[in-house]
């Protein structure tokens, strides 16, 4: 796949027209079969998700939030803080590699099913297709005059478009702050103007991805349809027409044997290219801006089935397999990526089973570094700052380690710090005079007396007179 | 001679331009605030940050980031893209050359 080079604007004379051409408008034919069922089962599935789960709750709160305001995660009964980034981070990276598998096994099935772009863009088609009519009723009615019906018809598509963006909106900022809440702010019209911002920003942006740049997205605007084709080799599933079955592609009467028309099985009908969405035509070959959708397999099925033809002119196959040769599910390729994904998945599941809800940070006094009590013992003074990443209230005890002798003088113990709270605590250590010389290495416990594994251990000094 | 009318690909609407230029800095910007933001409280900027910062909030202080970060990327792909467009065309090269 090679970039394609831009023609610089400069060599552009007034005779070569404009440097700028609206894109061509792309009519998707509608079309039903199985591989259109599986993308409208997942349209309806995934689209559910988001416009549900939103309103879920979960002991008390809502179930997915991740609260910007409060720089909190919930997720059903986790609760993550800024501090537990590692495992956004562990997610992104089992995203990608998921990408990388599924890519190299089967081609572009996040394009075809699950891409934001195409289910979107799938839904807003459906409202364009129940408001305008089907492909050809809707190339006569954009061609057309502006008469009453076709006001009428492009006024309820656009209402319900600009009410679908703004839900879909509304839903997006309801993972970020409590939907509840914002849903009540709205009716109220007392949204904050953040809230309103970032509503009205992604509302536009779906409205102008689904409504109008659709296959543009895809064609022009997508790093991922430029770079997938790194992970393609010939053993992976793509879209392919069956050049060696088709050709030479003709018209023909129904019933006729192709072959004794010196014809192959395209009866080039177009029915493929009417209902890509990309607009291309799959018979040129593999090419980037196929989303592998399945639009063409379900079309030329359709037509193969009435000519009495096997299925599959067009279909999901390999390279391999077109040219008569064995195709390898495991190969090396798809070792590595599962061996990555796997070991990312559970690294990410141990660190979050074992993860500690409790952080605890020390720091010694800054104004002296220690102070005598009565002569006899020597007193060090240190910040503890406790924080409870649970979901509920723990009570601590603390203790010291490390140099004999030494105990704690404050704070009285035990604490009790609420759920996701922080608790600064000014602590005093204190040591006989005799052993205090110097400076020790030492180590400060926060235990959990109510849930036993939760225990923290860090390392500070205490220091002495100089002996 | 006749005018030669580029192909498709070369020939493109105004708004892909634009696409070009805010697609890829949103995407960086998606990037960016979620790593400074994981890092940094905004409601700290106000606390130590210069008089600037002093009455902007966490909420504004997301999204004035992203802002912010979505800007400083849209100027870097527009004088990219601007950079690729007026480039010289290479000698030789027949797509770019006059015909």
């Amino acid at each position: 796949m090679s970039v394609t080079r831009l023609k610089p604007a400069p060599d552009l004379g007034p005779a070569d027209g404009p440097f700028y051409v609206a894109a061509e408008k792309i009519y998707p034919r509608e079309i039903s079969g199985r591989f259109t069922h599986l993308r409208q089962a997942a349209v309806i599935a995934l689209l559910g998700l988001f416009y549900g789960v939103a309103w879920l709750r979960w002991d008390g709160h809502q179930a997915v939030l991740f609260d910007l305001p409060a720089r909190k995660f919930h997720l059903f009964g986790l609760t993550l803080w800024p501090q537990d980034f590692l495992y956004l981070a562990l997610l992104l990276i089992i995203a990608a590699l998921s990408l990388f598998f599924f890519t190299a096994l089967a081609g572009r099935l996040w394009c075809g099913y699950a891409c934001p772009q195409t289910v979107w863009t799938e839904l807003f088609v459906w409202i364009e297709q129940w408001t305008e009519g089907p492909r050809s009723r809707r190339m006569k009615l954009d061609r057309g005059p502006w008469t009453a019906e076709k006001v009428l018809r492009k006024s309820l598509k656009q209402t319900l478009w600009v009410a679908l963006a703004a839900w879909t909106g509304f839903t997006f900022v309801g993972y970020f702050t409590p939907i509840r809440t914002l849903g009540g702010d709205i009716v109220a019209f007392s949204l904050g103007p953040w809230s309103t911002f970032w509503i009205t920003l992604y509302g536009l942006a779906t409205y102008g991805n689904a409504g109008f740049l659709r296959e543009q997205v895809c064609k022009y605007m997508c790093p991922y349809a430029r770079f997938q084709s790194a992970m393609f080799d010939k053993d992976t599933l793509v879209i392919s027409y069956d050049a060696a079955r088709g050709e030479p592609r003709g018209a023909r009467r129904r019933g006729t044997a192709a072959r004794s028309v010196g014809l192959g099985d395209c009866i080039d009908c177009t029915l493929c290219v009417q209902v890509c969405p990309t607009g291309i035509d799959i018979r040129n070959g593999l090419q980037y801006e196929c989303i592998a959708c399945g639009a063409c397999i379900d079309a030329c099925d359709e037509v193969m089935d009435k000519m009495g033809s096997p299925r599959g002119l067009i279909r999901y196959t390999t390279e391999h397999a077109l040219h008569g040769r064995a195709t390898h599910l495991v190969r090396p390729r798809m070792l590595v990526y599962a061996a990555l994904l796997l070991t990312v998945t559970g690294s990410l599941f141990y660190s979050l089973v074992t993860r500690m809800p409790l952080i605890l940070d020390v720091i010694r006094d800054r104004n002296a570094l220690y102070r005598e009590v009565r002569g006899e013992r020597i007193e060090n003074a240190y910040a503890l700052k406790i924080i409870n990443l649970d979901d509920r209230a723990h009570t601590y005890r603390v203790s010291v380690s490390g140099m004999e002798g030494l105990e704690l003088s404050a704070p009285s113990q035990p604490i009790t710090v609420p759920p996701g709270s922080v608790s600064n605590i000014p602590a005093r250590l204190a040591a006989p005079a005799a052993r205090a010389g110097g400076v020790h290495r030492i180590a400060l416990t926060v235990a959990a007396v109510d849930a036993p594994r939760i225990t923290v251990r860090e390392n500070t000094r205490f220091i002495g007179p100089t002996p | 001679m006749r005018p030669r009318v580029a192909p498709e690909p070369e020939r493109r609407a105004r708004g892909l331009d634009v696409a070009l230029v805010l697609w890829p800095s949103f995407l960086a910007a998606c990037g960016a605030s979620l790593l400074f933001f994981a890092a940094i409280d905004p409601a700290l900027l106000r606390e130590v940050g210069p008089r600037l910062f002093a009455g902007i909030d966490r909420e504004a202080g997301y999204a004035l980031g992203f802002v912010f970060f979505w800007s400083v990327g849209a100027f870097a792909s527009a004088l990219s893209l601007y950079l690729i467009r007026t480039e010289r065309p290479a000698r030789g090269d027949d797509r770019a050359g006059t015909p």
